[in-house]
């Protein structure tokens, strides 16, 4: 009998709770998090991946899983609805023998080995849910068959105070790796793991197996399964990534980095109309811009009623800014109404928000002189009553 | 649901003159990312309705590839779901333009056999837009025990422009006269080219009419039989915002009219949304000196000029300095540096270049036709 067979799988990792997005995770996984108007964080692993000519995908969900359940279906929005292959959300289950949960990130592959073996792949991409970015994983697997390697590591250089924060390599002039830190106190090398890996199955398969005896690991592909490649010498490489990454994974990065996209010279190249990036969409109506309205250097998603002043902002899907509101430099999530007089600035408002009228949130860090600056954050679902004031920093 | 509903891509494609050149009727641009056939496909699915074909006949290439699959509409369906019928290339087949509806309907016959299982058919012209829940037209139709019901405005004012038909109606809403192609007079009911009838009596009608060779539904067989007191019409009134697409400056005036707050509450709600194709846009970008308002903006759009009282579908660009009024500015077109529109309708693909000053009246705009470069 003939085994059909996929080249490439990618697994995606995305039950990560995101702890540090606080408010904005409380109730849903980070990969679900809304982004850049109408999309949300997992939209670009996922459209990477079918841009990269892999259809194959198992989202392993762990923290809060029900909207991300819903969010992907049946893959369809990103073409990942396939008859042999696709999305599939694949959650911790209960086994005859073991407990359920996802112990670590290599456990979750490890518990879901049946899955990839169904497609007998010779292939796996591992990938993270919480970057910005555009990448064809399918250079980075030419990339790896070219070199011979088992495991290659998607590899990008920082600054030496992030490297600290990081996972480093240090590689040979061919781009093997040769040593790996996790956050090292002294780094000796600026190239960060991008959390991004291919591995051939079966190697990885053999270590998943191994790690999974090993009482003392943590189960964690940084911390267990990439050192034990590492000890017994087996050929592992950094791809060196040019291009646009961010980590969402902070407050202020997530803010920085719907920023980005109001520059014009679009570092995300969100335009390129031969790599999209996908998104499930909600029928609502092209956006309306009343009279008197006044919309400068931003980014708007469909289904916003603009009736007030907006600077400087990115506003997701169905957002309403009533007359005489004034929205500066501020990332409005999903079906958020900003009522009449409000003054919202550099800050970020989560989804279904009423943010009542005369209502401050935010201030410019040029007007801002009683303290620490930041950004304010309002989480999801919440009223701001009527003429009360968010100030910088503040989270509620 | 008990009705099936057949959609009519194509009416007054003479009219419409540039807007058809290379599309239907149904698939024309509207309200920035929708095509005409949008509305009344999301109302019958918003209806329960899970049957639906759509009858087609002329250069129907863009309005299949909008429907594709008709997934955005729910309607990619293992039981029934959505079916276009295209007319058969058999020796009597007419290949030039419609003789009429029942000349389409023909084309239909096979499907309507095998929906056995709907015993009603709404019958629905895609010029039509509104936002109305036919389930109440239907239960109005049974009780009424009328042959046909039409649904209907009641003109508040003489009308200019010809209706399809234009009906008076008694106290309990028994079509009284019918007449055809006519302007209405106030307190007329004014046709919306939708109609229920019963799936049987409409195979019946179709057999036995186009055998004969009479294609007119209308005239032949509504009036003709009304006249002669064989045929009995209910009226559903309908009383919520209707525009009707019958010509240019109607396109026009009804493009701009969803600007207007009532009219677009109307039309696009919340509980019964206007589905379309998703074609996966970025987010519209508003430029550091532009100035927009009073208009509607797709995604895709990228806007550096002014742009006040307009319709911009998805994918526009308005460049620098550029200034555009009352105009509708379909997917993809991009206006230049400088440039200056005023009512004028912009097909899609269009190039209009830096500086090029282009002037339509309200009741005459200029169109531009798809891809061009002016």
């Amino acid at each position: 009998m003939f085994q059909r067979k996929k080249e490439c799988i990618a697994m995606l990792l995305a039950g990560g709770q995101g702890s540090r997005l606080y408010v904005l995770t409380q109730d849903t996984a980070k990969p679900a998090v809304p982004f850049g108007g109408k999309y949300r964080i997992i939209d670009f692993p996922l459209s990477n991946c079918i841009n990269s000519g892999i259809d194959t995908v198992g989202v392993l969900t762990q923290y809060q899983p029900l909207e991300l359940n819903d969010y992907i279906g049946n893959g369809q929005p990103w073409d990942l609805n396939r008859n042999w292959g696709g999305a599939h959300v694949l959650p911790p289950y209960t086994q005859s023998k073991t407990e359920s949960w996802y112990k670590g990130t290599a456990n979750a592959i490890y518990q879901n080995i049946a899955f990839v073996d169904r497609y007998n792949p010779e292939y796996v991409a591992v990938l993270g849910g919480d970057h910005i970015y555009k990448m064809d994983y399918g250079k980075m697997l030419r990339f790896h068959k070219e070199k011979g390697a088992e495991c290659t590591i998607a590899v990008m250089p920082v600054s030496m105070e992030e490297a600290t924060r990081m996972g480093i390599m240090s590689t040979d002039e061919n781009g093997a790796i040769t040593d790996f830190e996790e956050k090292p106190k002294k780094p000796k090398s600026n190239l960060a793991s991008m959390g991004i890996y291919i591995f051939t199955w079966s190697v990885l398969r053999q270590y998943l197996i191994s790690d999974e005896a090993d009482p003392n690991s943590e189960n964690d592909f940084g911390k267990n399964i990439i050192p034990n490649f590492l000890k017994d010498g087996r050929p592992m490489y950094a791809y060196s990534f040019e291009g646009y990454w961010k980590d969402v994974g902070t407050l202020d990065s997530l803010w920085d980095a719907n920023m980005d996209l109001l520059d014009p010279k679009d570092p995300i190249n969100m335009r390129d109309p031969s790599f999209r990036i996908y998104a499930r969409n909600y029928s609502a109506p092209a956006t309306r811009l009343g009279t008197g309205a006044k919309v400068t250097n931003s980014f708007v998603a469909e289904g916003c009623t603009i009736r007030g002043s907006v600077e400087h902002s990115v506003l997701y899907t169905g957002c309403q800014i009533e007359e005489g509101a004034v929205v500066t430099g501020a990332v409005i999530m999903p079906n958020t109404r900003i009522c009449k007089g409000a003054n919202v600035s550099y800050c970020i408002v989560g989804e279904q928000c009423v943010v009542e009228a005369g209502a401050k949130i935010g201030e410019h860090p040029e007007n801002y002189l009683d303290g620490d600056w930041g950004i304010a954050v309002v989480g999801h679902q919440r009223t701001i009553a009527a003429g009360s004031v968010i100030k910088p920093k503040e989270i509620v | 649901m008990k009705m099936t509903g057949i959609i009519f891509s194509e009416m007054y494609i003479d009219a419409l003159n540039s807007l058809t050149q290379d599309r239907n009727m149904a698939a024309i641009p509207f309200g920035g990312r929708y095509r005409l056939v949008d509305f009344v496909l999301s109302n019958m699915v918003n209806s329960g309705i899970l049957n639906v074909g759509v009858l087609v006949k002329q250069h129907y290439h863009s309005l299949m590839d909008h429907l594709s699959n008709s997934q955005e509409w729910d309607l990619n369906r293992k039981i029934g779901g959505l079916q276009l019928l295209p007319p058969f290339a058999t020796e009597d087949a007419n290949t030039g333009s419609s003789r009429g509806k029942l000349d389409e309907l023909r084309n239909a016959l096979d499907y309507l056999e095998t929906i056995a299982s709907t015993p009603y058919v709404l019958l629905a012209d895609a010029y039509v837009l509104c936002n109305i829940d036919y389930r109440a037209a239907l239960e109005d139709h049974v009780a009424s025990g009328c042959d046909i019901t039409m649904l209907a405005t009641r003109e508040v004012e003489d009308s200019r422009i010809n209706f399809a038909s234009v009906m008076k109606a008694d106290a309990n809403h028994r079509v009284t006269t019918y007449a055809l192609a006519c302007p209405a007079k106030s307190g007329d009911y004014a046709s919306m080219g939708h109609m229920i009838i019963s799936r049987e009596l409409l195979i019946n009608v179709i057999r036995d009419y186009t055998s004969r060779g009479i294609y007119d539904f209308l005239r032949d067989f509504i009036q003709h039989e009304f006249n002669r007191g064989r045929l009995t019409i209910n009226l559903h009134e309908v009383d919520s915002t209707v525009l009707r697409i019958r010509n240019v400056e109607e396109y026009f005036q009804s493009s701009l009219a969803i600007l207007d707050d009532d009219v677009a509450a109307a039309l696009f709600r919340g509980d019964r949304p206007i589905h379309t194709r998703v074609t996966d846009e970025v987010p519209a970008y508003y430029g550091l000196d532009c100035q927009v308002e009073r208009s509607i903006i797709a995604d895709g759009c990228f806007i550096d000029g002014s742009v006040e009282n307009c319709v911009l579908s998805r994918g526009v660009k308005i460049g620098k300095d550029a200034k555009v009024k009352n105009c509708v500015i379909m997917q993809g077109s991009v206006v230049g540096e400088g440039a200056c529109l005023e009512n004028v309708i912009v097909d899609k693909w269009v190039t209009v270049s830096g500086g090029a000053q282009l002037r339509g009246l309200d009741s005459n705009p200029v169109v531009i036709r798809k891809g061009v470069t002016v």
